[in-house]
């Protein structure tokens, strides 16, 4: 299979070295549209946005192009990335616009996979309409300073969904006031699991697949002080695992990781929300935009009405210790650069169509995670969800992780290596010293001739 | 010396006539012709499926092509290989590879001809008792995979579930180094074993019945005659059953990346899963393509190893 497929791969890749340069450019206006049927197709990975997307985007797009229909494809979660960029590699891609995850965008724009929108953006959207970071973190490479946006770099996509973990706390066992410092959070949670046997403190992501471990560990590194690297020096040993990191490593597994749910070890984003509508975590950090179904009754075991749910369950932001730090989650859409040129027509069009502030704001309401300020402030949005007040109040705090070519080799790294500290196959500190080790070397042999990847 | 009189005729009851020899000739390419004409589509579909690609990889190998990058990648002859030998990554992944093998062989081995043994003695509902236990060899190992995923999930899971109402322990399965590499062994001995088993029957059933017949005369006891008869005669065709399921465990990768994602940590990554990040994550074909061809080589120069035996045994 592997033969095969490295064989279709390397054919096709040899037709089109030329426009492997750099990613080609979208025109500034968007082309005529065709008049003929049109299936616009996403790729994503499967979770509840998806469908919310393709609903919203059938009954809302439709109304203004009637010719249009929209396809979101999905794949699993720890398939997503390969699912587009093997296609990327073969040079013909069955979607045409990718819901890439920020830190993608180095990957596929070095490789020219995807189109370059600057102009397009200049000409069709109000950039000053969004938060200068969310703008800059769905979009923008080389990666933003943390917090800012370069208005002279490139833009490569526009916010789709944008996402950060809330705190889900019981406020029938803990109390109605979430805590404020992260050393409360844990403490919480330790008096709450001692006082209600069979109730875990914490649930939260462990998994070694997707990006589930290392975003655990980047947020407790971030409230903790530690940063990931240094981006200008690209220099991770001794950035990562200095002494915030260590601590970083040390609270992640010698404090929280005692007082999750025996197995857990393995738990993603699926998990964590069983644990919470079984009533079986007093405290659980998860990604906004999955948290919809906790309110479901037929999925939950703690209220047959929302109504009853939400006076036990409390949404919040991150607690704070050192810094206020919290992960950046959300994607991206980004138009194909093998896509038919009807089609990524269409893209610009649907795109442009997208980023109203009309728009985001019956996004919003559909359930989706907008962008915009005005639709992020907005009451469709703040009222659609109790979580969604977190999301306003974590914009100005977000941290994203690296946006480089190297990406996907990085966060496997750091992910098997803080998923065998949390699962005791590492001590935290070697596994921790491992990793930015190991990261390290990919960073530094990205010229390297031969033996790469191992 | 009179004509080769002709011994068949192109329509009946019309007078046979001489066929020239050179017609003869142009018959038998006709046939060679229809003959090639049968084979292409195979040979085609085999040159391009598997002995292009392979021979693809190999000129890969020696290159630091990437899939993603594209341009045709320079020639690094043989950096790739010298990488992957003495890589201590790698050396982790093939003794995981390795424990993973015996152990799920060795298990599946003993208990398959078990089974098939016991199958055997059986006179009445042999046949549903054989169906029943092919049952698990015709799933998808993906969903062998989810199903046992689930079964195992130690908060969620049926059989933590059991034990719990048995008043046992819960156990880690999937998230503990050791336990982890054992229930990867276990499902794929659920799954895998009834293979032997079938043909550990097959050469059971073909054991000559008046050997045993013999044996009984001389009051032989029943562990004289599993050892002097079944056992030998089985033997052979037991081996060749084991030579199968240790190439593909050996090539193991859909239960790994379904379980448990090669974890805890990487703690049960197997060369494939391993071949599987290098060629997918950082897209770095050449080495991958190195690693593949290793493997292969690897399973070749096992494989004459054992065949060799194999016929020894039979000569013997």
């Amino acid at each position: 299979m592997l033969l095969v497929g490295a064989t279709m791969t390397a054919c096709s890749g040899g037709e089109d070295d030329a426009a492997q340069v750099s990613a080609p450019k979208a025109p500034a206006t968007i082309p005529e549209l065709t008049t003929d049927p049109v299936t616009l197709s996403f790729v994503w990975f499967e979770w509840p946005p998806a469908q919310a997307l393709e609903k919203f985007a059938n009954e809302e797009y439709k109304k203004v192009r009637p010719n249009a229909t929209i396809k979101v494809n999905t794949v699993p979660n720890a398939n997503w990335h390969d699912a587009m960029f093997t296609q990327f590699a073969a040079r013909k891609t069955d979607f045409d616009i990718a819901i890439l995850d920020s830190q993608h965008i180095g990957e596929a724009v070095t490789n020219g996979n995807i189109l370059d929108l600057t102009d397009f953006v200049k000409k069709n959207i109000d950039v000053n309409a969004y938060d200068p970071y969310l703008l800059a973190a769905y979009g923008q490479f080389p990666q933003a300073e943390t917090g800012k946006r370069d208005e002279n770099a490139s833009l490569y996509g526009l916010p789709l969904l944008g996402d950060t973990w809330t705190m889900i706390y019981r406020k029938d066992l803990i109390g109605d006031q979430p805590p404020q410092t992260w050393d409360e959070m844990i403490s919480a949670a330790q008096k709450c699991q001692t006082d209600h046997p069979g109730v875990s403190g914490l649930a939260f992501h462990q998994a070694n697949g997707s990006d589930a471990a290392a975003v655990t560990y980047n947020t407790v590194n971030g409230v903790y002080g530690g940063n990931l690297w240094d981006a200008k020096a690209k220099k991770i040993e001794g950035v990562l695992n200095d002494a915030a990191g260590q601590e970083a490593m040390d609270v992640l597994v010698n404090k929280m990781k005692p007082l999750t749910a025996k197995g857990s070890g393995n738990w993603f984003i699926d998990e964590v929300n069983a644990a919470v509508a079984q009533g079986k975590a007093c405290i659980a950090f998860n990604w906004i935009a999955a948290s919809g179904g906790l309110l479901d009754p037929k999925q939950s075991t703690l209220g047959k009405s929302k109504e009853e749910i939400l006076g036990k369950l409390g949404f919040a932001t991150l607690p704070k210790q050192k810094t206020d730090l919290v992960p950046l989650g959300g994607m991206g859409m980004h138009v194909s650069a093998y896509s038919p040129a009807a089609n990524q027509a269409e893209a610009l069009n649907f795109m442009k169509w997208f980023e109203q502030a009309d728009v985001q704001k019956k996004w919003a309401a559909a359930g989706g995670v907008p962008s915009r300020t005005d639709a992020i402030q907005s009451p469709e949005f703040l009222n659609a969800g109790p979580f969604n007040q977190v999301y306003a109040d974590s914009v100005p705090r977000m941290r994203d992780m690296w946006n480089v070519p190297q990406y996907a080799r990085l966060v496997d790294i750091e992910n098997t290596g803080v998923n065998a500290a949390l699962n005791g196959a590492k001590k935290p500190s070697d596994a921790l010293n491992d990793i930015a080790r190991e990261q390290q070397a990919v960073l530094d042999s990205s010229g390297k001739k031969g033996g790469g990847g191992l | 010396m009179s004509d080769a009189v002709p011994l068949t005729t192109d329509r009946p009851g019309q007078v046979a006539s001489v066929t020239p020899p050179a017609r003869g000739r142009s018959r038998r390419l006709s046939d060679r012709k229809l003959a090639v004409a049968f084979i292409a589509p195979a040979l085609l579909l085999l040159l391009a499926m598997s002995v292009f690609p392979l021979l693809w990889a190999l000129y890969l190998s020696f290159t630091d092509y990437s899939a993603t990058r594209g341009g045709s990648g320079s020639f690094v002859w043989f950096e790739n290989y010298t990488a992957v030998l003495t890589s201590a990554q790698v050396h982790l992944r093939a003794v995981t590879t390795l424990i993973y093998v015996v152990g799920a062989v060795v298990l599946q081995t003993v208990l398959g001809f078990s089974i098939a043994y016991l199958i055997s003695r059986r006179t009445h509902g042999r046949g549903l008792l054989t169906t029943l236990f092919l049952i698990p060899m015709m799933l998808s190992p993906v969903v062998v995979g989810l199903f046992w995923r689930f079964m195992l999930d130690a908060q969620f899971g049926v059989v933590n579930s059991m034990l719990g109402s048995l008043g046992l322990e819960q156990v880690e399965w999937l998230t503990r180094q050791r336990m982890a590499l054992a229930s990867l062994i276990m499902v794929d001995t659920w799954q895998w074993t009834p293979f032997i088993m079938l043909i550990a029957l097959a050469g059971l059933t073909a054991v000559p019945k008046y050997l045993y017949e013999a044996a009984s005369i001389d009051r032989a006891s029943e562990w004289f005659r599993f050892r002097t008869i079944t056992l030998p005669l089985v033997w052979p065709l037991l081996l060749i059953a084991v030579l199968f399921r240790a190439i593909e465990a050996f090539r193991l990768f859909d239960l790994v990346y379904i379980l448990t994602s090669g974890g805890p940590g990487v703690s049960t990554e197997t060369l494939s899963f391993h071949v599987y990040k290098v060629a997918f994550l950082g897209f770095n074909t050449g080495t991958a393509s190195a690693y593949g061809i290793l493997m292969v080589l690897v399973v070749i120069v096992l494989t004459q190893l054992y065949l060799r035996y194999l016929n020894k045994l039979k000569e013997d």
